[in-house]
């Protein structure tokens, strides 16, 4: 064989190799949403938006508690989380950059990154359930939020050191204080990367069971007081996957799917107004 | 030369890089009040370096240093306490590459002008009218003010970051390398322009292109090794230089 000939096969195995592992990858992919639509989809009646849970083993009722739980303590999380991520990243990226102690913070998040959630939900349980002496829907919030700081941190990070440095002398150089080259320079050129740093931590965080079990816990009735236990989609599909009742099942598989589709959604809105903000110019 | 027109004067500046190395020694020399004057030399020479001192850039990064004296208007700018804020607003600056902000067109010249506290929405929009005249922009692009401003061309970008900083009028108008990344058409546009700025800033411009010196300025240094060789009128440089070394830079013998 001709060394273009074995070039050629070369390329040719490991073309196939990669496109089988990306249909490995998205064949499970596939399996995993249909099975979920398929299983879910029985589930999905307006009474399972619309209605609290009833007794066990009586039919009907739904995840009005659960569903509007979840959102509440979503809501605060980013609320919480997402100011301290990008304040946090900013610091590192600006005010620290090159300094040590960036260093030591970013590898530090990075690790935070992969530290088991469930971990952080015993953590939060140790510090703020157990002095409180109850569950509470804030420390759910508040351990969801501690899984999204590193996410929002290293991503707003990033994005801000992609920013040349050019850009910002351009704007120190018409006599613009630091905050407001990052303000109005820095961050609008790192925009986009930030809104998609911050939906990814949402949608990290939106699926999580093992946080909420320790901290916000469930509630079978329904409840937006963030001083008590909230009840949220998650822990409510486990606590009904594992229950006898087949009503339960079915509601948890319609969870299933509606958290599935919640997370897409918000994928693909992020990516929408990502090609929003590039395709379209803005106006003044 | 005649003192009251002196606009900047430098006297024995040294500059040291936070590396240690020294990119500067001993630079003296006057920039003239509504003129153009270039700097040349080769690479690496300090000409960019030396520009760079005059708002302070060099502040931004950590360890820098400098000595000597720059006199803009009876004051010394390399004292400690000198207001940074305030000293770049009165000295504008043109990089080599253009550097819209990503924002519009608009809010890209209204942006220096928020700075300097006007509020007014109607003096905003009458002076970004007029900084877009002023650099040459308004009839190509006055009816698109809200497009995105990397949406430009790269001659425009340039102009439009000229645009901005004469937006807050300043005294001076540093140009590092302004035509580098520019096609001959767009080069020839900003070197008209410069020309037509003399008449209110005075202008102090790096370039690595000997014929846009001689084109546009009426003082040339030539710089090498961070020493400035010789400085004078770019008649006098370009015709007859004092310095062997000039000579043979101008007539292309290296760098």
């Amino acid at each position: 064989m001709t060394t273009a000939q074995v070039r050629k096969l070369k390329n040719g195995i490991a073309l196939t190799v990669c496109t089988i592992a990306a249909f490995l990858g998205l064949f499970w992919l596939i399996f995993i949403l249909w099975d979920v639509l398929v299983h879910g989809i029985g589930g999905l009646h307006l009474s399972l938006f619309m209605n609290d849970p009833a007794p066990p083993g009586i039919e009907g009722g739904g995840l009005r508690n659960a569903f509007v739980g979840h959102l509440i303590i979503t809501f605060f999380a980013t609320l919480i989380g997402v100011p301290i991520g990008i304040l946090g990243g900013t610091f590192l990226a600006e005010y620290a950059r090159g300094r040590k102690i960036a260093r030591v913070i970013s590898v530090l998040s990075d690790i935070m990154v992969s530290v088991p959630s469930i971990v952080i939900g015993t953590f939060i349980y140790a510090v703020i359930v157990k002095p409180v002496g109850h569950f509470s829907g804030w420390a759910g919030a508040v351990a969801l939020a501690i899984i999204m700081i590193p996410v929002v941190l290293r991503t707003t990070e990033d994005m801000l050191s992609l920013v040349p440095w050019t850009l910002r002398e351009a704007a120190f150089a018409l006599g613009a204080p630091y905050y407001k080259v990052i303000i109005h320079v820095v961050y609008r050129a790192a925009a986009a990367g930030i809104l998609t740093g911050i939906l990814l931590s949402i949608a990290r965080v939106v699926g999580e069971t093992a946080p909420l079990l320790f901290t916000s816990f469930n509630n079978s009735f329904f409840s937006a007081n963030m001083n008590e236990p909230v009840s949220s989609l998650t822990v409510s599909i486990f606590q009904y996957a594992m229950g006898p009742y087949s009503t339960w099942h079915s509601q948890a598989w319609a969870a299933s799917l509606m958290i599935t589709l919640f997370i897409l959604v918000l994928a693909v809105l992020g990516r929408l107004l990502l090609a929003w903000r590039y395709g379209k110019r803005p106006t003044i | 030369m005649n003192d009251n027109n002196v606009k900047i004067e430098v006297k024995r500046l040294h500059f040291y890089y936070s590396c240690g190395t020294q990119a500067l020694e001993d630079i003296s020399l006057s920039v003239h009040k509504n003129t153009v004057t270039a700097l040349i030399g080769p690479s690496g020479c300090g000409k960019t370096t030396f520009l760079r001192c005059f708002n302070r850039m060099h502040d931004l990064y950590p360890g820098n240093r400098y000595e000597g004296e720059i006199w803009i208007d009876k004051k010394n700018i390399l004292e400690k306490d000198i207001d940074h804020i305030g000293l770049r607003s009165k000295i504008g600056m043109v990089f080599q590459k253009p550097t819209p902000f990503p924002m519009s067109i608009f809010e890209n010249i209204a942006f220096g002008l928020k700075l300097m506290g006007i509020k007014k929405k109607t003096e905003i929009a009458d002076r970004v009218e007029k900084a877009l005249k002023d650099a040459a922009l308004w009839e190509e692009i006055g009816d698109k003010l809200g497009n995105f401003a990397l949406s430009l061309s790269g001659g425009q970008q340039q102009r439009l970051c000229i645009a901005r900083a004469i937006a807050v009028e300043p005294e001076v108008i540093l140009m590092d390398e302004p035509c580098s990344a520019l096609d001959p058409i767009a080069t020839a546009k900003i070197e008209d322009l410069i020309s037509e700025l003399t008449k209110r800033y005075t202008v102090v411009i790096v370039t690595h292109n000997m014929q846009q010196a001689a084109r546009v300025s009426e003082y040339t240094g030539f710089f090498m090794m961070g020493k400035l060789i010789e400085f004078d009128t770019t008649q006098k440089i370009f015709t007859a230089p004092s310095n062997k070394m000039t000579e043979d830079y101008i007539t292309g013998r290296f760098g």
